[in-house]
């Protein structure tokens, strides 16, 4: 059998199915004869003392690899040796004859239910922990072993329905050949894992759970988002030639990782690199990018609970100026709000986040917030070439709004005798349909703008690209979107101001040819894709881009397009 | 029983890490503590780093810390420096 996905990140695999399923016991009222509380007891303890055990193995494991997510279970640990609640499990033993697993679960929905009424909603987050430590105590009564992607025994295709951050933090990479999942899009958390650790993945697969069966040998081939199950001994045979050819592929087109991107016919394109962090491995890509194209600010905010000062933002910007020196960094204000919700900020509940108030809106509404990150920026700006870049800008009311404040910040600088580069651009992040329809004029009030194609794509055809209802809907290849990121080519071209793009159709090297053919000079993508699109840009000519983007745009459907493209480069990518 | 009051002056409050802090502190002693608002009944296990969290005791709050048994004295002082000492926040 063949079933079809979305291939997000790219790759042929081969080996047995690992069906990921969260641990969900059906518990009911247990007692134990009443001469046998202290052998209960002592189980429960026992129990508890096996569960320490895996804590302390998953921490000392993410101590090395992650610090962050090894406080997660160091605040397991501290749940699991609760004072209050191990006084209750021991007295429903004792007095109530529960058997220890009862006891236990009985006690937590006790306690769940107490801090799920709390006014404060970092604390009301603290649930999904205590859900998690009891899961894991019952797990082990019932003698099941703990599955997750950390302890994996082979290698293995790992099959689930969705994954999650706490999922992928602890993933082990040596041992997942390839990722399954029944929802997910190119844009999802999943997607983004599988891509940055450089595993095949194929997403959106429904009823994946049901139609693979654990154990059963698959082929996954994330080029072309194909799931092969019952092959038989051609078929392996076949997939495995496929498979060393596409590592050959790979492997040359990393060889242009670091070659400066010029066209076959001499035209200068500045590949940039999306960062979301200072962090020094993120930062190791200055040595084969032009710039920053988006440096994603959200990082700052986000797993605290107290805001970030203007001193330690000052500090971060400049690490980030000073390790890309003259190139341009595009540091792209809080961009909050829609799915991403935050400890340090209160948000309004909305039926509709992604239409709501995000990003700047947000910023807006959160002023002194707001400024004391542009202070910090500007201050940072003495370091490097900074650009400052707005986004969710969906009219010139915006536009005029955001250039008062940045005039603002500099002169309450300036009063102040603090020092900041007069050579920052102001930018705007084109994502709202409005704002791209209105780019030429735009374009005159502005340095300079780069595409989000990711949420441009979203607001433009009316999908909610975490919905997997409509997945189908949202058409990365609509000739819609061509048109309209055309003519905010034209426009920022015939001002002369700089256009770029920082959404994942920048490092599609299918579309970034059409963007290239459209005008675009300046691509911005997540460091895996930099060698793919150099691979691109030196084995073309503009000409030939021209002629591709001249075709596109008069076709009529996405997947004509898509077809048409994957032809005509088939042997560029 | 041995009793004491003071006020949460660190910035983030009886939460997160200080919550875990405190837990720590006041379950190296032996009496029977308790933790609660001033003005309040309500009265929590302070050895129960959930019954702290549920408190929700922020900045600012007074809070009164009971303790009762052998080291009472010893129990109420230490948690009562470790909250004025602000747990090594700014």
């Amino acid at each position: 059998m063949t079933f079809k996905g979305n291939p997000v990140s790219p790759g042929i695999a081969a080996g047995p199915v690992f069906l990921y399923t969260p641990f969900k016991p059906q518990l009911e009222e247990n007692l134990i004869p009443e001469n046998a509380v202290e052998e209960n007891i002592k189980k429960y303890e026992d129990l508890r003392e096996k569960a320490k055990a895996e804590l302390d193995a998953i921490r000392a494991k993410l101590e090395v690899e992650d610090p962050e997510k090894a406080k997660i279970f160091a605040a397991h640990n501290d749940i699991l040796f609760d004072d209050a609640m191990d006084e209750e499990i021991r007295d429903a033993i004792t007095y109530d004859y529960y058997s220890p697993e009862w006891a236990i679960h009985t006690t937590y929905e006790k306690f769940i239910r107490i801090l799920s009424k709390a006014k404060d909603e970092i604390i009301r987050e603290r649930v999904a922990d205590l859900r998690d430590v009891r899961s894991r105590l019952v797990r082990i009564w019932y003698n099941v072993p703990e599955k997750n992607l950390s302890t994996l025994e082979k290698p293995v295709v790992v099959v689930a329905y969705d994954l999650f951050p706490s999922d992928t933090a602890t993933l082990d990479r040596s041992k997942v050949l390839a990722i399954v999942t029944e929802i997910g899009g190119p844009t999802s958390h999943s997607a983004i894992i599988a891509r940055s650790y450089e595993i095949p993945a194929v997403l959106g697969l429904q009823d994946a759970m049901t139609l693979l069966k654990d154990d059963e040998e698959v082929i996954v081939d994330a080029v072309l988002g194909d799931i092969i199950t019952e092959a038989d001994q051609a078929t392996l045979a076949e997939y495995a030639a496929k498979r060393e050819a596409y590592l050959v592929k790979a492997a040359d087109t990393k060889k242009y990782k670091d070659v400066v991107a010029i066209t076959k016919d001499g035209v200068r394109i500045n590949v940039e690199q999306n960062i979301a962090s200072a962090d020094a491995m993120e930062l190791e890509g200055a040595t084969c990018t032009d710039g920053v194209g988006l440096f994603r600010s959200e990082f700052l905010y986000m797993g605290r609970e107290t805001l970030p000062t203007e001193e330690e933002q000052v500090e971060l910007y400049k690490k980030v100026l000073i390790a890309y020196g003259d190139r341009p960094v595009i540091l792209r204000t809080m961009d909050i709000g829609g799915d991403k919700k935050l400890d340090c900020m209160e948000m309004p509940k909305e039926e509709n986040p992604f239409l709501g108030l995000r990003a700047l809106r947000l910023s807006f509404a959160n002023l002194p917030i707001f400024k004391t990150q542009l202070r910090a920026a500007f201050r940072a700006s003495v370091n490097g070439n900074l650009w400052i870049m707005f986004p969710m800008v969906g009219s010139m009311n915006d536009v005029h709004r955001v250039k008062s404040i940045v005039e603002e910040v500099k002169a309450e600088l300036k009063a102040e005798g603090l020092a900041y580069s007069e050579e920052v651009k102001i930018g705007v992040m084109v994502e709202v349909p409005t704002i791209a329809v209105i780019a030429d004029i735009v374009a005159k009030e502005v340095d300079f703008c780069s595409i989000g194609t990711n949420d441009l794509t979203q607001y433009s055809t009316a999908v909610d690209r975490m919905n997997p209802n409509v997945a189908g809907y949202y058409q990365t290849f609509h000739p819609a979107l061509f048109r309209l990121i055309g003519h905010v080519i034209k426009s920022f071209n015939a001002e002369g101001k700089s256009v770029g793009v920082c959404g994942e159709m920048g490092g599609n090297p299918l579309t970034a040819a059409v963007l290239m053919g459209l005008g675009m000079r300046t691509l911005s993508m997540g460091i895996a894709s930099v060698a793919g699109i150099k691979k691109l840009v030196t084995n073309i000519t503009i000409p030939e881009l021209e002629a591709l983007a001249n075709k596109v745009v008069n076709m009529a459907t996405a997947s004509e397009i898509e077809e048409y493209l994957k032809k005509e480069l088939a042997e560029l990518i | 029983m041995y009793s004491r009051s003071t006020t949460v002056i660190n910035r983030t409050g009886l939460h997160a890490r200080p919550a875990s802090d405190f837990i720590a502190c006041s379950s190296k002693f032996k009496s029977k503590i308790t933790i609660k608002r001033a003005n309040d009944e309500d009265e929590a296990n302070a050895k129960s780093i959930v019954m702290l969290l549920s408190l929700g005791l922020g900045q600012g709050t007074v809070i009164t810390i009971t303790a009762k048994g052998e080291d009472e004295v010893e129990a109420v002082d230490a948690l009562i420096e470790l909250v004025d000492s602000g747990f090594g926040e700014d």
